[in-house]
This record gives structure tokens, sequence and C-alpha cells, in this order.
């Protein structure tokens, strides 16, 4: 299992209820987003005009550049994959990958809020709710999350569900019946340019070559440097975190380690 | 004990069993009964009750809805999963509802100005109080000028009950309805003096060759159905042919994109008809069965050429013939789409017109792709104020243009000319009811000197808008998530699909906060206290939608039960209507010294520094209904002006500068706007998204977003068989601030 969205910018009019069935799904405060529509052009391309949209999302990737960098208390957690049963007990710290099923997630609980992973996203998919701060956090991140609760009552994401367009395409990726797969297959890709190739599961397909040009010019060209710094140090960090693990004041402490250096480098 | 209980604490001994188990099924509750706030919000899904019945009224198509409702919050809206129409889909602005029914800004209680009218100062009054002053004051103006001396401005499905009692009842002629007369009423009047209907957007696209737009922005315009049958058609290969100035959303899905020069359509349609005609592309047999007067047309459109058209319209010849021949290719499998707001040039009845010519010519009425009335269910009850004996003194018998062609009601203008002059009689109480005529009706302060010289304002409304500025009293209704009162019908939306039709009444998703009440309630209210308690038809809003059930043996219990829509077995819709007549010449129009056959009437073009200025819609608002949504606001809160990327360097705009805009007229925008530079306009022509630059303080996200493209539109162009509006022949430059 290996989810994935696909979205087809043949079919989006570009109508942003996407963004508002999320917002009202999840609460996300009216200034952030979940998700994203940025409308793009008319913009002339070396195909022609070109007036396209660029529906955007966490891309739950395959290498996340927000994942290492999380500076919170690492506990022991258990993944089952809900088709064989199989299970997997990863040390993770308030964000991770799930080796089951590719969505990258988050938990509130034990997030203290440094923004670290939202700097680390080249796409800008997470943002910190502030609203959400308390004794132990500055806020809360938040992203899209696939809508993995949903689909665990059966539902779908509530961005396709609302989809007037059926632009929206949302399944498994591993499997090659899959109407995900088949687009895949079709040249549905990521944004993705030289210098960012971390693997995004959302991707999108279009057949005219002016639309895709101009939606491509969206990729990020670059990694977030903040992210690359955090990660080296992450990577440095991690394995002595781990051991002390019980030790709760680390993760704060962690992060103001990584903020520290991140302002001398400012300076 | 303190909500702001740590949360590390409390999940000391939580964590780590919570680690193990899926996020969504963390305990919330403390064994110590402190509930904390939920840090994962629970999804619209978990502990909420669905309740059916919503249709929505975020626009006027008329969605169906559910709600999920928690604790008797509505948390989310969602399409009915029953509908055969929108099915589980709706837009940006129908999931947006839960942010207008809960804006702090809305509507509450009833309210009295005890300031100015365009400055007020409000005092909460009760209901008593308020309808006792609306009657009185009303009742007087009719005692003392006549009914006449009422001007009604209504708009949206909860208007029609109470206007139909001025208009009736009390008896004045003089409502202006915003959906006709700055709308769609120069269409349904054209139709119906070309084929004798109106046509709705009745053309079916799912199953077309070709779709043929002019302005219609799809995508940019939402109607869910609609853009779902566009969608289908285009999936299912028809060719697309946009005529737009502008590289619109739809424009850039389209096979051709005619970037006509604005106000021109006319001559290019005369164009194609002619070429059609004279190259025998036509479809004379139905013409000649269906057809009248097709000879004197025939005739009278001879002087347009390709090369003629082209030169007016400022296109090729080649693109012309491209279209022409495209349509006569796939005829009469084309759907020559009608469009919807086409108050445009003061030139528009014509242009429709020739619109319905060419789905004549082209043989594509009740064909397969063509334009095909869906037939919905039929026998739902009527429910509609007696009319008094009074006889109406119409405006139109003073005008010196009689407006035959007017639709119901009475053309803007003579109103408020009435108003400002008090000729032929004077208008002195006014009625606005879910209309905002600010941001509605050209020429600004021409409204407010009406308003001014009125004895007397009363506004209904959900929430604050431009004119409830300028009640006396203002009085807050129930919104559509609040209320009972349309019942929306309609077939599924593909013709390919299983015939099926529909009945989905609209009901309360949730009780109506505050003291806001319905219109029916309203209306009677006054009614009574006018004197006209016996006229009363209805004594609220469930006997009234029971009533129009009861005429299909249904109710709103039995609907309820059923999901909230009721379906039942449709009707092939195909076919030729066997009273079909299209009129190529009218006689009645001939009558009243109209142009008999469409007819091209040039506009003015732009003067030397200034642009066009166009207006179309953003999917993410309603004209000005949507300005304080924080949802939709925090998605699209101002409308750019879009210039053309070779004026604006020769102007040394950049994109992203700010800049203001003056009109022909010297009119200044009040507020300030973006300026998107793009190869996709005309260079005579700036674009922006109607409905923005609210002027009232009172919508606290709304207040001055944007620029309000309505107090550029200072000139006015009156279409001169209908009366209605025309909105885009005034001219602007853009002055730069920052």
């Amino acid at each position: 299992m290996h989810y994935g969205m696909i979205i087809d910018i043949d079919k989006c009019v570009g109508c942003h209820a996407c963004t508002i069935a999320c917002k009202a799904e999840w609460e996300v405060p009216a200034q952030f987003g979940r998700n994203w529509v940025y409308r793009l052009g008319p913009a002339q391309t070396s195909q022609g005009l070109s007036y396209t949209y660029y529906p955007g999302l966490c891309n739950h990737c395959d290498q996340p550049s927000c994942v290492d960098v999380c500076p919170a208390d690492p506990v022991s957690m258990t993944f089952k994959d809900a088709k064989t049963g199989k299970t997997i007990t990863m040390e993770v710290a308030a964000t991770w990958k799930d080796p089951f099923n590719g969505t990258v997630q988050i938990d509130k609980e034990r997030c203290i809020g440094c923004g670290a992973c939202r700097d680390a996203c080249p796409y800008g998919a997470r943002y910190i709710n502030e609203d959400l701060a308390d004794d132990e956090s500055m806020g809360k991140a938040d992203k899209c999350t696939y809508c993995v609760e949903r689909l665990a009552e059966g539902l779908e994401p509530a961005c396709v569900q609302t989809c007037l367009a059926g632009a929206r395409i949302f399944g498994d990726l591993d499997d090659p019946n899959s109407d995900v797969a088949q687009y895949v297959k079709k040249g549905a890709k990521g944004l993705t340019s030289t210098a960012v190739q971390i693997g995004p599961n959302s991707m999108y397909y279009g057949s005219k070559q002016a639309d895709m040009e101009l939606l491509m010019q969206s990729a990020p060209q670059e990694m977030p440097e903040a992210s690359l710094r955090r990660r080296m140090l992450a990577q440095m960090t991690k394995p002595a975190m781990k051991k002390i693990k019980e030790i709760g004041l680390l993760g704060l402490a962690g992060s103001l380690l990584v903020s520290s250096l991140d302002n001398n480098k400012s300076e | 004990m303190a909500i702001h209980l740590s949360r590390r604490s409390f999940l000391k001994t939580a964590s780590i069993a919570a680690a193990s188990v899926p996020l969504s099924k963390v305990v919330a509750k403390a064994e110590s009964d402190v509930v904390k706030a939920p840090l994962v919000p629970p999804g619209s899904f978990k502990d909420t009750q669905t309740v059916v019945g919503g249709v929505c009224e975020m626009c006027f198509w008329r969605c169906q809805l559910v709600g999920k409702v928690r604790d008797g919050r509505l948390v989310k809206i969602e399409g009915n999963p029953k509908s055969i129409d929108n099915g589980v889909s709706i837009c940006a602005r129908g999931n947006a509802g839960v942010k207008m029914l809960y804006d702090p800004d809305r509507l509450k209680y009833p309210m009295k100005n005890v300031g100015k009218r365009g400055e007020p100062k409000w005092q909460r009054i009760t209901w008593e109080e308020a309808l006792d002053t609306c009657a009185e004051k009303l009742k007087g103006i009719v005692e003392e000028h006549g009914p006449e001396a009422l001007a009604i401005f209504p708009h949206g499905a909860s208007a029609s009950y109470p206007f139909h009692f001025f208009e009736h009842t009390v008896g004045t002629p003089n409502v202006s309805e915003a959906s006709f007369f700055q709308c769609r009423g120069i269409r349904d009047m054209a139709y119906v003096a070309t084929i004798e209907k109106p046509p709705g957007e009745n053309v079916d696209m799912p199953n077309t060759k070709v779709l043929f737009l002019i302005g219609g922005h799809f995508g940019e315009n939402v109607h869910v159905s609609h853009l779902k049958r566009y969608l289908k058609g285009l999936e299912n290969g028809a060719k697309l042919i946009v005529v737009d100035p502008r590289f619109s959303a739809s424009a850039s899905k389209a096979d051709v994109w005619v970037p006509i020069r604005p106000g021109t359509d006319t001559a290019m349609l005369l164009a194609i008809m002619n070429y059609l005609i004279e190259n025998e592309l036509y479809d004379a047999d139905f013409v000649d069965e269906y057809g009248e007067g097709f000879e004197e047309f025939a005739e009278g459109i001879k002087e347009w050429t390709l090369a003629k058209a082209a030169i007016e319209c400022d296109i090729p010849v080649a693109q012309i013939k491209q279209v022409a021949e495209m349509l006569a290719e796939n005829a009469p499998n084309v759907a020559i789409h009608p469009g919807r707001h086409v108050s445009w040039y003061g030139n528009d009845f014509q242009r429709q017109r020739a619109l319905a010519c060419l789905t004549g010519l082209l043989g594509a009425f009740g064909v397969k792709g063509g334009f095909v009335p869906p037939k919905g269910p039929k026998g739902l009850k009527k429910v509609s104020w007696p009319h008094g004996e009074h006889e109406a003194d119409r405006l139109t018998e003073y005008s010196d243009n009689p407006y035959t062609f007017s639709p119901p009601g009475t053309p803007t203008d003579l109103i408020r000319d009435a108003a400002i002059t008090g000729k032929p009689y004077p208008i002195k109480g006014c009625v606005v009811w879910g209309q905002n005529p600010i941001q509605t009706i050209p020429n600004q302060e021409k409204t407010i000197q009406m308003l001014q010289q009125m004895d007397f304002v009363m506004c209904t409304d959900i929430q604050p808008t431009d004119i409830t500025m300028f009640a006396d009293i203002l009085l807050p209704e129930c919104s559509y998530l609040e209320r009972y009162d349309y019942i929306k019908t309609g077939t599924q939306w593909n013709f390919a699909d299983e015939h099926q039709q529909y009945i989905a009444p609209r009901m309360p998703l949730v009780e109506p906060g505050f003291e806001r009440k319905d219109g029916i309630w309203i209306t009677n209210e006054i009614a009574k206290r006018m004197g006209y308690g016996e006229h009363i038809p209805v004594k609220d809003q469930v006997e009234m939608v029971n009533y129009r059930l009861s005429g299909v043996g249904l109710s709103l219990d039995k609907i309820r039960e059923e999901g909230g829509i009721h379906l039942q077995p449709g009707v092939d819709p195909y076919g030729v209507d066997e009273d079909l007549t299209i009129h190529f010449y009218n006689e009645d129009l001939e009558d009243e010294d109209y142009p008999p056959i469409p007819t091209y009437i040039p506009v003015d073009r732009a003067p030397a520094g200034y642009m066009r200025l166009l207006y179309g819609r953003s999917p993410l608002h309603t004209f000005n209904r949507t300005q304080n949504n924080a949802w939709l606001m925090a998605a699209n809160d101002s409308n750019p002006v879009w210039v053309n990327d070779k004026v604006a360097e020769a102007l040394g705009l950049q994109d992203g500068d700010t800049v203001k805009l003056i009109n022909q007229d010297g009119v200044e925008s009040r507020t300030t706007t973006t300026v998107k530079v793009t190869p996709g306009i005309r260079k005579d022509a700036v674009y922006m998204y109607h409905g923005f630059g609210s002027r009232n303080p009172e919508l606290t996200i709304g207040h001055n977003k944007g620029v309000d493209d309505t107090s550029l539109i200072t000139r006015l162009a009156v279409d001169p068989e209908t009366g209605c509006h025309g909105m885009r022949n005034n001219f602007v430059k853009l002055v730069k601030v920052s």
C-alpha cells in the first residue's frame, strides 16, 4: 500500500472547492491551508498561452525532508499493515513516514511547534497553528494527512469527495490496476526540479504541454537551507536522542540549539 | 478546572499507550473528567448527525446538501449523496456556507437607523417595533401617493413571497429584480421573442459535438451540475469554441479562442449565419418546418460578409470561417449556449436573438447535444398573493420607449428616475429584500439620490451589505441553512443516464440563531399590520412548502424520510417540440419599431488612453454576497485588474503594482487593487472580478477589499427592447499608486 494523489489538470477548473472542504473538515484556521490552489497565467509558454492551476497539498514524499528535522522526543511506535496485519515498531519523533501506507503524519500531542518541519518543506505544505500553543509548545504543526482518518471510515479524502470535476484521484500507487497507477503510467508526475528530488506522491497529469510547462514552473527550485542544516544536525544527534528518550526536555533543548545555530547563520 | 491543563503532564501516562494506536483513537478524556480541547480535530464524520434537506443558496444554482451537525452546530456541508444533480460535490462557496452561517458580522436583531442613511447608527429594537414601523410607514406612503410609490428590489428565493405581496396585493408594478434587469432578463426575453420560451442554460453539453460559448467563463463561473455537463462534454470529445476578449478559464480549455473586440459579438454571429446560408450549410429542412420569416432574415443579414465582420470584430476572416464550418460540420449536434449574465453592452437583446436563430439554422433544437430543455417534475402547487383591485399605473406608459420586451417588473432606470425627479409620480418608499442595489445597479450616485429622497427605506437581509447602510429599518433574515422556502426540481444531470426527476424542498440544517426570522413570517406580520391580513395565503413556511408539495402527493416529512430528495422516473427530453416556431423575423418587434431581425448595433470604442472595463466571476465569490466570508476571502480577497502585457509595458506598469482606476467621467475608485499583467487579454480592455470593494465597515473582513467595479460603471447603457442595463460600456485608465 502506497497512497498517492493525482490531479488531472485537464479536468480541473480551478474552483477551489478542495481547499474549502479541507478547511471545514479539519478546522484549518482561515489564514492557513492544508492544501491550496494557485491560479497560473494566462502566461505565454513555449507551447502557446496557458491558464491553469496548481492545486497543491502535502506530497507525502518518499524522502520527506520534514521528518528527520523534528526535534521532539522520539517514542517507540508500532505500525500495523491494514492488509496483512504485519507490524513494525520504530522510533519516531513527532512526525514520521508511515512504513505501510507511505503517508507522512504528525503527532500533535508531542509536537512542540518549533517550525523546523515547516521550514524544511520545499513545497510549503506545513504550517504552525499558534492558536494551539500551550505550556509545552509554541503551537502545533499541521498539514494534509491524505485524510487517513476518513479513509479508516471508508470515506474519500474530503477534497476528493467535493471535487466536482473528478480531477482529484486518490488511491494505491502500488496497485498497478488503480487509477492513480494508471495515471502515473500515462505520465503523471510530481513537481520536482534538479535540486528538489524527494519523491513527491501527489502528482499532476495534463495532456496539454503548455499547461504542464506552466505548472512545472511552480516546482521548488531549491531545498530550504534551514532544512539542509537541520537534517545534517539531526542525523548526527538523533541516535543519541533515541538512547535517552525518557529525558523529556532534550527535545526542547535540541530545538533551541538548532534555532540558535540558525540565528548565527543569518547574522 | 482550567482547560489549559498542561497537555504534556496530562499525557504522561497516556502517551506510551497512545503511541501504538492510530492518532484518531487517542483518548481525549482524562480520568479526572477534565475534557481538553482536541488537538486533532475530530473531522466531520465523527459524532455528527447527518441532517438532510439542505438546498444551497451561496449562489442560485441550488445544489442539494446535507449538514454534518455536532451538538447543534453545523460543522460541515456536503453534497447530498442522493442528489442526481450535484451529487456529493459542492463548490468552494457551498463548502464555505458554514462560515456565512456563523459570521459574527451577520444581522442578528431588528435594527433602527438613528443616524443618517448611508452613515447609519444602529439601535437594536424589538420585532414588534420594527414591524409596526415598517407597516405604518409603508401604509402611510401607499395612502398618500398610491401603491406605485413603493419601489421593490428583491433577490433570492426568500424574496419571492414578500415581493409578490407588494406587487400583487398592495399593487406596485415598480419591482426591479437584479436577476432580470442586471443579468439574464435580456436572454430570456430575446429567446421568448425568437422561440417563445426562455432558454435557461439548457444545452446538452455532455452529448454535444461542439460547444459554442460567448463570454461563458466556466470554472471561474461555477455552477456544479452545469460544470459537470461541460466537463463531460469535453471528456467525450466535444470541440469547444470560446468567444471572449479575455483568455478565460474556458478559453484555456478551448479548441478555438476568438479574442473578439468587446461589443461586436452580434456582428460575428450575423457573419456566421450569412456564411451558412450563402454556402447552403444550414439545415434548410428544419428551417422550412419550424422557421418563420427566414427569407426576410436571410436578405437582411446579407451585408454581413466574413470580411466585414472580421474588421468590425478585429479577428481574422479565417477564424470566423473556421467557427462557421466547425458548427456546420457537426450540426445538428451542437450546443449554442444562451449564456446567463448577458447584460453587457446595451445591444444584447440582438445578440441573444442571434444565438437563438443560429441554433435554428443548425437544426440544433431537441437533438442530442443541442438545445434540449430537461423534462422535470410537474404538478407542484403554487402559492401566491392575490391580485388586488388596483389598476397599476406603469412607468413604461410615460416613457419614450415602452420597453415592450421588458422582463416582469419595471426597468430599473424608470423607477430610479421617477424617484429622483418625482415624475411622472413620486416614489417614496423602498423595500430591499436580499438585493444589494448599490453594487448591482450602474451609477451608484443616482441610486443613492433615489434612496435619499425616500420617506422610508426598509431592508431585509442575512448580513450587512452596501445597501443596508441606507436602511431606516433593517430586518435580520434566516439564511438558507436556517429556513424552508424554495423547492428545487430537475432531472439527472446527464441525459445519457437513466431518466430521473427530483424534488428537493429546502429544509433548515440548523435552528435559526439570534432573532432571525424567515421571510414568510416577516411578510405576514407586515401584511397584517398594513391591513391585508385576510389575504395572507399561508400561515408559515412549513405550511407553504407542504401545500406546494401536496400537488404531487408529497410532504416535507415524507421527503425527509427519503433522505431530503424525492426521486421518480423521468422522461426522455429529446425530440423537437411540435409547437416550436423560430421567429427569424419577428412581427411584434417590427410593430414596436425595434429591429425585426437580429441586428448589430455598434457601441462606442474606448477613447484614447482608456480601456473598456470588463468584469466577471471569481470561483470563490457570488457577487458581493460572499465578501465577508472568512474562508472565501482568505482564498481570494481582492480583484486584481488584468492588463495586457504590451499595454502594461507601454504604461510602465508591472505585475503587482498598486493602482486606482478612473473612468471616463472622472469617477475614481475609492480603493486600490493590484495589476495582473498578462498576454491573456486584449489591449483595448481590462478585466476584474465583480463584487469587491464593499463600502460597509460593518463587514469587518470584506470592507474596502479590492475595487468596487460597479462604482466605475457610471455611464448607463439601456437595452432598448428590454430596459435592462448594459454594464460594459465604461472605460477606465489606471493610475499607479505604488
